[in-house]
């Protein structure tokens, strides 16, 4: 009672009120339930109080018991204020944390380990302002963004830049490179000319658009037709990209599913039964069954009119015949292929096709059964929880992927918000609540079960709005706290004290890189991206011979388009580069284009061939030897299948590669921002604003007057080692 | 239950004990179980003192990339699909004729085992290059691992040795790679034999790339003090490991430029070529498996014409690698196999080429004891089908970890907690070796 009292806060949102107990304490708080004989208020800060009801005064007393009475579905609502601020969110999560922490020491100690009493120290501005750029924008601040935040003051400032990072384009590329990974985001499709230039271009989309994450979700389950139709509102249908992915593979589709959005180990289902958890073979099938009448190659009853692929080749045939210039046997596949491109997409036929495979082994079916579709549960209350229920309003093959939909994004299903919370929650601290992230069958396994389940409910009461999750995140203390600093075994339960160290993923590191020479990488994007869309799209139902030559002639040219847009050098970079783009825009607006500039629209700088363009405008993946390859870029066949472990081809690039010598070469940023003060010590300085975004100490001022006195190579060979540093590598 | 047993043929048996173990023993251990049964009942028995086991101390892994033709290359046919140019009669005792492409092959033909009989589901590149990568079909949940980490698990990293176990050359990709295994146990990369590995040469001199380290560990001994992480010193450890091979005599088993003008004219100046000489010279300094790859088989127009010049390149460097390595004394102890995802289509098309066909094609065999000059398996007439003994992708694979030694029947459980084999339950065609 005591610590409520203490705890008093200003009054904020319209439901909280002052409340008095009989010793004529008050605090400010509000109404959260009533359990048994206590009461519950929640603090501005977020934090929970339970106490006798007879400690408060009368009149408060009945102020209560009529506030409950009023919310009489109370108890069963999530134990946060509906409209708590961040600030009041965060505190909540805190608490949390820090009751984990204390119920973590009994096993640390039998681990050897000293007990934790409390958050790791809170992080410096200097570790704080590099972390954040990188965790929210996906890449190091550059040298005058840590200048101006080391300077600015006010207690706020660490919520004002993580608000603005949030804002900015850096963090909707570093999103999407984490979504892209777990989703196994490709441009290359298994089938030939299909690419998934639409489907990254949605998921870029969305990201920049915030859309809550149960609606993406929703629309990538039940996507139709091809991903380069245009919907109404002139955006690619790309989501459907999500089945065509793994067109041809529907169970392995389903397997990624569950497994994605749900983390139920059930991949093993897949071919017989988990040999540990209790998920069964038919169980799989009987999920599988909402896919069952579900195809991603249409064929000729799928069209309108037929498969009109054979008689426009013969049509085409004939018009290229008489052209004695062009060979229809080099021609002919090349055409075939592109007219198939456009089979693949999504439709729901009238028969559900799923049956047990020809090796099903149990007692509880035969091979070849057919399997009527149902949902999974995961404990004996789900049957009566509302996803289980609004999913059954849709009837008819054509609506059981709609009907699946509806249960897996429902904010009332057991694991979707869970899963997508603790993923989120493991970007921000190296590891999830529950781990691996892709299994969550089991909540008691957690190191926190009691957090999961409260980042799950905020989740929900956010309405699934990553930017505003993770903007609570961010701003706790357990985040804002300096990093571990003692090795956490591979297993070992982690309890955030603070964020663990982590390795830059492979798109941090390029994307830092690209920040040391660009200064600012987000004004650089892959130019032409709906080409493709535009010219692969065949409307088979309709299209004449004619077209379908015109629009292969442009779809081969993609290529050749593309290559005449690089260009620019090194010293273009940072910002000359951008009065550059100053002046264009001050020429088209006095309509006098001079052609040079016009050429130089949409233009992207390279150096030694690579593109200097941040990971998420690259290829998906990037292609092999790239710098990403190298450093560990997820081949993206596998959910979440990048690595952070070293390698000798890896530090061999860091050493000698192209990029590093980019880096060190006198054209790049680093050494023009050096030109910009005169004294060694203040170019010293700029280069560890530059790499390391920190002063250096004492120490390292002397060692790098050392450096110098060694000769003229030497900020050259300071910028090598720095970058070669571990203390650059990883994120503390 | 035993007389039942008795009254079974050898395949019912199989099944029976199959069937037996899956009810009373759980799914979990039936994999292993259940494949060593298999193999016990096997014709082709593996395992030490079986012919061939183990005799293959490394192998070169010749890829031809985008489903070879076996009509044009080491299955001629003399019918309706036969294709443009007439067989070359080949030396030895069985095989008969190559491909007219390939003469300075059919001159070492004595030297070769073909299998003549493989047959795979698969008609798609990605699918198909991976089941004959790792004996698996691909599945969105795991990675399988690639032969030469499939080594590196049961034979242990090469001892005393700065350079990998195993390389890919001709690629930028090590994919599959390790698969579920380490990292470490990935192949090296090498996108182009003559550049050899990538970044090797310090963009300094070699004085201020000393002072270039020694700054770099100045600067980092505070964070390498403050933050006692394993990965933090796995990261230092590699630095060491990287400054190593950068100063390594081991190096030089990359270098072309070492070897005679002459050498590497008979290897063929193109890539596939000189990365036959390149993995001849890392075998011999110690490297276990060398994948060399090949493109260009994809030959849906005009056949003849791409056989003349990939036929050319592949007789070239795959003959001379056969001479060279005999020269050298490696060829007992070396095993070359050669292999691709599919075969090609019997008939050719509209556009003078042919189209993709996994239902037969060929598979080849030299070194390490692998009996010369004979077919093993045979396709009918015209290349269709195979005729007699059939053989899988997996078993293609199976021969392969039969040769380097591997248990093929041992149960290996993935991080995951998943049951794998080598080569997936194949059986080693251990016929192949005398």
């Amino acid at each position: 009672m005591a610590a409520l009292f203490a705890a008093a806060l200003n009054l904020g949102a319209a439901e909280i009120r002052t409340w008095t107990d009989l010793q004529g304490r008050q605090v400010v708080a509000s109404f959260v339930r009533l359990e048994g004989g206590d009461i519950v208020l929640q603090t501005k800060d977020g934090a929970q109080y339970k106490f006798a009801l007879t400690k408060l005064s009368a009149e408060d007393q009945k102020i209560a018991q009529s506030s409950a009475a009023a919310a009489p579905a109370a108890e069963a609502a999530p134990s946060f204020l509906a409209n708590a601020t961040v600030a009041q969110a965060a505190a909540k999560v805190d608490q949390l944390v820090a009751g984990g922490l204390i119920k973590a020491n009994p096993d640390r100690v039998k681990g050897g380990k000293a007990p934790i009493t409390k958050f790791n120290p809170p992080a410096s501005d200097e570790q704080f302002v590099r972390r954040v750029y990188l965790d929210i924008a996906g890449r190091i601040p550059n040298h005058d963004e840590v200048a101006a935040f080391l300077k600015a003051g006010g207690s706020d400032k660490r919520a004002k830049l993580i608000d603005q990072l949030l804002d900015s384009d850096g963090y909707k590329t570093h999103l999407f490179n984490y979504l892209a990974e777990m989703l196994r985001v490709k441009d290359n499709f298994e089938q030939d000319n299909v690419r998934g230039t639409p489907y990254i271009g949605w998921l870029k989309e969305q990201v920049a658009k915030n859309r809550p994450w149960n609606e993406m979700v929703y629309e990538m389950i039940t996507a139709t037709g091809k991903m380069w139709d245009k919907k109404p509102d002139g955006t690619y249908n790309g989501a459907a990209g999500y089945l065509l992915r793994d067109a041809g593979m529907p169970l392995d589709n389903l397997a990624n599913t569950l497994t994605v959005f749900l983390g139920t180990d059930v991949a093993c289902a897949q071919c017989h039964d988990h040999p540990f958890a209790d998920w069964t073979q038919k169980q799989f099938y009987e999920m599988a069954a909402f896919f069952g009448a579900t195809t991603t190659r249409l064929g000729g009853k799928d069209f309108a009119n037929g498969d009109r692929g054979k008689e426009l080749m013969d049509q085409i045939e004939k018009m290229i015949a008489s052209n004695p210039e062009l060979d229809i046997r080099r021609l002919r596949n090349g055409l075939q292929n592109y007219i198939g491109a456009n089979r693949t997409a999504i439709k729901d036929r009238a028969v559900n096709n799923l049956k047990l495979p020809h090796d099903y082994k149990y007692k509880d079916g035969k091979p070849g059964d057919a399997v009527e579709p149902k949902f999974v549960t995961w404990s004996a209350q789900d049957k009566n929880n509302p996803a289980y229920k609004a999913a059954k309003k849709e009837k008819g093959e054509e609506k059981l992927r709609e009907s699946f939909a509806i249960w897996m994004t429902h904010p009332a299903n057991p694991r979707f918000a869970m899963a997508i919370a603790n993923r989120m929650w493991k970007r921000a601290f190296g590891v999830g609540v529950i781990d691996p992230v892709t299994s969550l069958d089991n909540v008691d396994d957690a190191s926190n079960p009691e957090l999961l389940k409260h980042l799950a409910n905020e989740m929900v009461r956010v309405k699934f709005d990553l930017k505003q999750f993770m903007r609570i995140v961010y701003n706790t203390r357990a985040y804002q706290s300096e990093a571990t600093t003692e090795n956490i075994a591979m297993g070992e339960k982690y309890y955030f004290q603070g964020p663990m160290l982590r390795r830059m993923s492979a798109e941090q590191a390029w994307d830092s890189y690209m920040t040391l020479v660009l200064g600012q990488p987000d004004q650089f994007k892959a130019p032409l991206q709906d080409l493709y869309a535009k010219s692969i799209d065949l409307n088979l139902d309709t299209v004449d011979p004619q077209t379908v030559l015109i629009k292969y002639d442009a779809y081969r040219k993609i290529q050749q388009k593309e290559n005449e847009l690089m260009g620019g050098g090194l010293d273009m970079a940072g910002e000359d580069m951008m009065m550059a783009g100053g002046a264009r825009k001050a020429s088209t607006s006095t309509k006098k284009t001079e052609p040079a500039d016009d050429s130089a629209q949409g233009k992207f700088i390279t150096y030694e061939g690579m593109r200097l363009l941040r990971s998420a405008e690259l290829p998906q993946p990037a292609p092999g030897g790239h710098f990403l390859t190298d450093f560990g870029q997820s081949p993206r066949n596998l959910i979440d299948g990048s690595t952070k472990i070293g390698n000798v081809p890896q530090v061999l690039m860091m050493m000698n590669g192209k990029a590093q010598k980019m880096l060190t070469s006198p054209d790049s940023l680093i050494f023009r921002s050096m030109e910009k003060v005169r004294d060694p010590s203040a170019k010293v300085e700029t280069i560890f604003l530059s790499v390391m975004s920190r002063k250096p100490t004492v120490n390292e001022k002397d060692i790098a007057k050392r450096a110098l006195a060694q000769g003229e190579d030497g900020y050259a060979n300071m910028i090598w080692a720095l970058i070669n540093t571990r203390e650059f590598m990883f994120i503390q | 239950m035993k007389s039942e047993l008795l009254k079974l043929n050898d395949a019912n048996r199989r099944q029976f004990l199959l069937n037996a173990a899956k009810t009373t023993l759980g799914v979990s251990v039936l994999s292993g179980l259940g494949a060593k049964m298999a193999a016990a009942e096997a014709v082709s028995k593996s395992g030490p003192g079986t012919p061939g086991f183990g005799k293959a101390k490394r192998v070169i892994y010749l890829w031809m990339g985008g489903g070879m033709t076996h009509i044009d290359t080491f299955d001629p046919k003399t019918g309706e699909t036969k294709g443009f140019k007439d067989a070359a009669k080949a030396k030895g005792d069985n095989i008969g004729y190559l491909g007219g492409y390939l003469p300075k092959l059919a001159d070492v033909a004595d030297k070769l085992a073909i299998i003549r009989s493989m047959s795979s589901k698969t008609g798609v590149h990605e699918s198909g290059t991976y089941i004959m990568k790792t004996g698996y079909e691909p599945r969105g949940t795991i990675v399988h691992p690639a032969m030469g980490s499939w080594a590196s698990h049961f034979l242990g990293r090469i001892k005393d040795k700065t350079l990998p176990d195993s390389v890919v050359v001709n690629s930028g990709s090590a994919y599959p790679g390790s698969g579920f295994f380490p990292p470490a146990m990935s192949p090296i990369p090498i996108s182009n034999p003559e550049t050899g590995l990538q970044n090797i040469a310090p963009t300094a001199s070699d004085n201020q790339f000393k002072k270039r380290i020694d700054l770099m560990n100045e600067f980092d001994t505070g964070f390498r003090k403050k933050f006692q992480s394993e990965d933090v010193k796995a990261y230092t450890e590699f630095y060491d490991e990287t400054l190593k091979l950068m100063k390594s005599e081991d190096l030089k088993a990359f270098d072309l430029s070492m070897e005679s003008t002459d050498t590497r004219e008979k290897y063929g100046r193109n890539n596939f070529g000189q990365g036959c000489l390149l993995a001849r010279r890392l075998v011999e300094n110690g490297v276990r498996f060398v994948e060399v790859q090949m493109g260009g088989w994809d030959m849906h127009n005009t056949i003849d014409n791409a056989m003349t010049t990939n036929g050319n390149t592949l007789d070239t460097g795959f003959s001379a690698l056969i001479t060279d390595l005999e020269a050298k004394g490696l060829l007992d102890s070396t095993l070359i196999v050669l292999g691709s995802e599919f075969g090609r289509t019997p008939d050719v098309n509209e556009n003078d080429g042919r189209d993709h066909y996994p239902l037969a094609y060929s598979t080849v065999f030299a070194g390490a004891g692998v009996k010369g000059g004979y077919a093993y398996g045979s396709t009918d007439k015209d290349g269709r089908r195979p005729a007699d003994k059939q053989t899988s992708p997996q078993d293609f694979l199976a021969t392969v970890g039969h040769a380097m030694g591997l248990p093929v029947d041992e149960v290996v459980m993935s991080p995951s907690n998943r049951p794998f084999t080598v080569a997936d339950k194949g059986v080693p065609v251990v016929d192949l070796f005398a």
